[in-house]
């Protein structure tokens, strides 16, 4: 996206549903880094990458064993790997390029929310939060899993927990309510937020608790979020509240800073020194809560830029987006359809938000667009209302030598450069060595075998012009116009209309072409299932066939006959 | 022939022949080790680059072909023709085409592939813009472009830009992730814009007019710095290309049967290749080599490959 033509006076965020993607039963979405592919985890255990240029299905991973419902999908850093967790206590991890699952492994329990380690390309570890326990570490290669600390005892004893083989608790107490937890920018640490309503942050390669924040009213934390650039934390918490923190810690060597505050000292009052560490480590700015309505938030999560929180309502049966700046206003709330909302992101790059409901759809919100007219001819000029014109005095004087005279006031010498690119600024820490995975290569699907016969006649050796030439392929084209002289006109309209369905099993896509292509497709087009008629009515039309071409079969060369025209 | 500023000039090395009537396109593959051909004679010839023997013979259209674009990969070819259809060749595959794309109302002039090769733009002269997927075939949208047939468009390096130019005159820049239209590009005097296309990084636009002139626009500032001329261009689309493989240029043909080379900060004449009978309207450069290939109209019908000059590579 080209970030010098976003109009930066119009706010930067999403005001209407511009598309909705359904294939299966989506439950779950998350964007890769790019922004240029949406993974998105179904009800029958596959996931489905879109395309989000093109808006259309370039891969499915699927696997005869992972049939169980997705809870959450998690890209790594650089798009090659997925990985999904299900209902059947499952997590897997997929190659994205071939499609194939690498590895499986299962769980103790159910995760709600899974995701790989931030800070490799081929990441190993990842973080899982069950349904009804601490967090753990998972150890993708061997199936390990280290259980996190989810509070800060008086005694000390539950800041250090040695890794054990599967979900024990160190000290025997009993589960907890679900904890949210998430990495850290580049995975070197690990913010959880408790029960208590605390929020803990634990180094992630030997799983102490460096740092503790109380979060004031100390309720319930269900979620906890970081800003794309590591900025800014976001928790949710079971009052109702959405709090926004700045992060003090250094993005980088974050986990070495922490130790360093820590540091020796004396061993008593641990709590009180880690809440002290806490405060050099995250900071309250803002909290966002609806005081009229009092709703609980799901899903909440920053813009690509950190510049906006929005939040969804977890109120039954609602689809309300809310959205905030970061100095605290309610810029915008934003109505979808009547199902309830289930997952929400916001595009990494541009002011868009997807959303999912609970019928298993994406909707896809963005800007509302006003056309640009200067954009069309460089002199328009867009007046906000009606402005008198006062003319010159000389106006309309004929001088014919001023006229004449052109300004060339371009210095044609200066050097131009057309080869260096700028490295886009919103991707600060894209390191070049490394191979990012940003598209998946588009293989053109075959057409139908109807149309093949009409491009009979390629050939791999040296050959005559005349032999492999048009006759031959007319002549295909005429008998199989001949043949099927109702169905071939309509199987090669039909691909070219936007609004049709895709062809593929399954999938449904409705798209709202730009304004202009509605007026050219209200003007000529008419649903290509209906019987098509005799064209050439249009003067501008340059169709060197002019009019009264029936496609009843009668043949006029092998013109692809259509209904536009 | 006649040699100017630059210091090895290219010479003759080859010239390919086989097609039936005058070569509308040519462009070589993005690893150039192919360059494909497209001709009114309806068939598209891809030759290889090393020993220029002909690899494969691509029919199936229905009219002559005027444009054609490689794939990021070089596997797969989109080419548009005036059936007013835009085909996707598989080359790997038996070079059978693998789908075709129907919609435009008209004949079908140029067409490109994106970057990153899911998406085709196609130009017509229904005057309108196509923008298709490449997976499916389905055409995500249609922009109303001009008010003349669409000569030529582009992406730009990213694929987030189209630039497409009319016989009306303008040059127009469109999203092409939304289709909305960006920037318009017009002189004073608006001579019907024959081609354009982005620089390779994207800032710039090169737009050839039919007054024989060349024009390298900065398009965010909707104004032109260089401009290029003393080649011939006032009837058919010669497409123009920059040759940045030793030194900058900027490469076109041009209906005195030359091909013309300016230097791209000077804008003097570098060299005029001779040796076409007729006027030539397809050029294309190698991405890594020194190598320009070019095709001539109706009375030529070959296309010709010249490279710079080494004692061992010069054809007699």
């Amino acid at each position: 996206m080209n970030a010098t033509i976003v109009d930066p006076l119009q706010g930067d965020f999403p005001e209407v549903i511009e598309e909705y993607l359904q294939h299966g039963n989506m439950k779950c979405i998350a964007f890769n880094r790019r922004g240029t592919l949406l993974a998105a985890g179904c009800a029958d255990g596959s996931c489905v990458i879109w395309d989000f240029e093109t808006r259309g299905v370039a891969k499915e991973l699927r696997d005869k064993d992972c049939i169980a419902p997705i809870t959450s999908v998690c890209w790594s850093k650089y798009g090659h790997y997925i990985l999904a967790s299900a209902t059947d206590k499952s997590l897997t991890l997929w190659n994205v390029l071939n499609g194939k699952k690498i590895t499986r492994i299962t769980l103790q329990q159910t995760t709600l929310h899974a995701c790989l380690h931030p800070g490799s390309c081929t990441p190993s570890l990842c973080l899982a939060c069950p349904l009804s326990s601490a967090p753990i570490l998972v150890d993708l290669n061997n199936g390990s899993s280290t259980v996190l600390p989810v509070t800060v005892s008086d005694t000390g004893n539950g800041t250090t927990a040695a890794s054990h083989p599967r979900n024990k608790f160190s000290d025997g107490s009993p589960p907890f309510t679900p904890t949210a937890a998430t990495f850290n920018k580049y995975g070197d640490l690990i913010y959880l937020g408790n029960s208590k309503g605390e929020i803990l942050i634990v180094d992630s390669k030997n799983i102490r608790v460096n740092a503790v924040i109380p979060i004031p009213g100390g309720s319930v934390v269900k979620d906890i979020v970081f800003s794309r650039n590591g900025q800014y934390l976001l928790t949710n918490s079971n009052d109702r509240v959405i709090r926004v923190y700045d992060n003090l810690l250094p993005k980088k060597g974050a986990a070495k800073e922490l130790e360093m505050m820590s540091g020796t000292d004396d061993k008593l009052f641990e709590i009180e020194k880690l809440k002290e560490i806490g405060t050099k480590c995250l900071h309250l700015s803002r909290e966002f809560q609806d005081v009229v309505t009092k709703i609980q938030w799901k899903a909440p999560c920053f813009s690509g830029d950190g510049e906006w929180v929005i939040g969804a309502s977890a109120s039954k049966g609602e689809h309300k987006l809310y959205i905030w700046d970061r100095a605290g206003h309610l810029v915008k709330i934003l109505e979808g359809p009547k199902e309830a909302l289930i997952d929400l992101a916001w595009h990494p790059i541009r002011p868009l938000v997807v959303s999912v409901s609970v019928a298993g759809v994406v909707y896809i919100w963005a800007k509302d667009y006003t056309e640009n007219w200067s954009a069309f001819a460089p002199d328009f000029k867009e007046l906000e209302e009606n402005e008198e014109y006062i003319e010159r005095e000389d106006e309309f004087d004929l001088m014919p030598e001023s006229e004449k005279v052109k300004e060339l006031d371009i210095n044609q010498d200066e050097e131009v450069d057309i080869l260096t690119v700028e490295k886009d600024s919103a991707f600060s820490d894209s390191d070049a060595s490394q191979d990012e995975l940003c598209f998946l290569p588009a293989i053109p699907l075959p057409d139908v075998p109807e149309q093949q016969d009409k491009c009979l006649g390629s050939s791999l050796k040296l050959e005559d012009s005349n032999h492999t030439g048009s006759p031959f392929s007319v002549e295909a084209a005429q008998n199989g116009q001949t043949i099927l002289p109702a169905s071939s006109p309509f199987e090669v309209v039909g691909n070219s209309t936007p609004e049709e369905a895709a062809g593929t099993a399954g999938m449904k896509r409705k798209r709202k072409p730009s304004a202009k292509g509605m007026e050219l497709q209200e003007e000529k087009g008419r649903k290509p299932q209906k019987k098509v008629k005799s064209t050439g009515k249009s003067s501008k039309s340059k169709n060197k066939n002019g009019d009264g071409i029936d496609t009843n079969g009668s043949v006029l060369d092998d013109d692809v006959t259509d209904e536009y025209l | 022939m006649p040699d100017m500023a630059h210091p090895r000039p290219y010479a003759l090395h080859t010239t390919l022949e086989g097609h039936g009537r005058a070569v509308c396109a040519v462009k070589f593959s993005p690893d150039g080790s192919l360059l494909a051909s497209a001709s009114a004679d309806k068939i598209l010839r891809v030759w290889s680059t090393t020993d220029f023997s002909l690899r494969a013979e691509l029919s199936g259209h229905d009219e002559g072909v005027s444009d054609l674009s490689f794939s990021s990969d070089g596997r797969y070819l989109c080419s548009a023709s005036d059936d007013r259809t835009v085909r996707i060749w598989d080359l790997a595959a038996a070079a059978a085409p693998v789908k075709t794309l129907t919609g435009h109302t008209n004949y079908v002039f140029c067409c490109s592939y994106n970057p990153h090769s899911n998406m085709i733009a196609s130009g017509s002269f229904d005057e309108t813009v196509r923008v298709w997927e490449v997976k499916s075939g389905k055409c995500l949208r249609v922009l109303p472009a001009h008010s003349e047939p669409v000569t030529a468009v582009d992406f730009s390096r990213d694929g987030s830009l189209i630039v497409s130019s009319s016989y009306d005159g303008l040059s127009r820049v469109w999203d092409s992730g939304n289709g909305h239209c960006i920037k318009t590009l017009i002189d004073d005097d608006s001579p019907p814009v024959s081609f354009a296309k982005f620089s390779p990084n994207g800032k710039f636009i090169l737009a050839a007019t039919l007054d024989s002139t060349l024009r390298l626009w900065n398009f965010s500032a909707g104004k032109f710095l260089k401009t290029y001329t003393g080649h011939v261009n006032s009837k058919f689309s010669i497409p123009a290309t920059f040759s940045i493989t030793n030194g900058n240029y900027v490469v076109s043909g041009s209906e005195d049967n030359c091909v013309y080379m300016w230097d791209l900060q000077t804008r003097k004449i570098a060299q005029k290749l001779e040796g076409h009978t007729d006027g030539v309207v397809a050029v294309s450069c190698h991405p890594s080599e020194n190598m320009i290939a070019s095709g001539a109209l109706g009375n030529d019908k070959t296309v010709k490959i010249w490279v710079q000059k080494n004692e061992d590579q010069l054809e007699d």
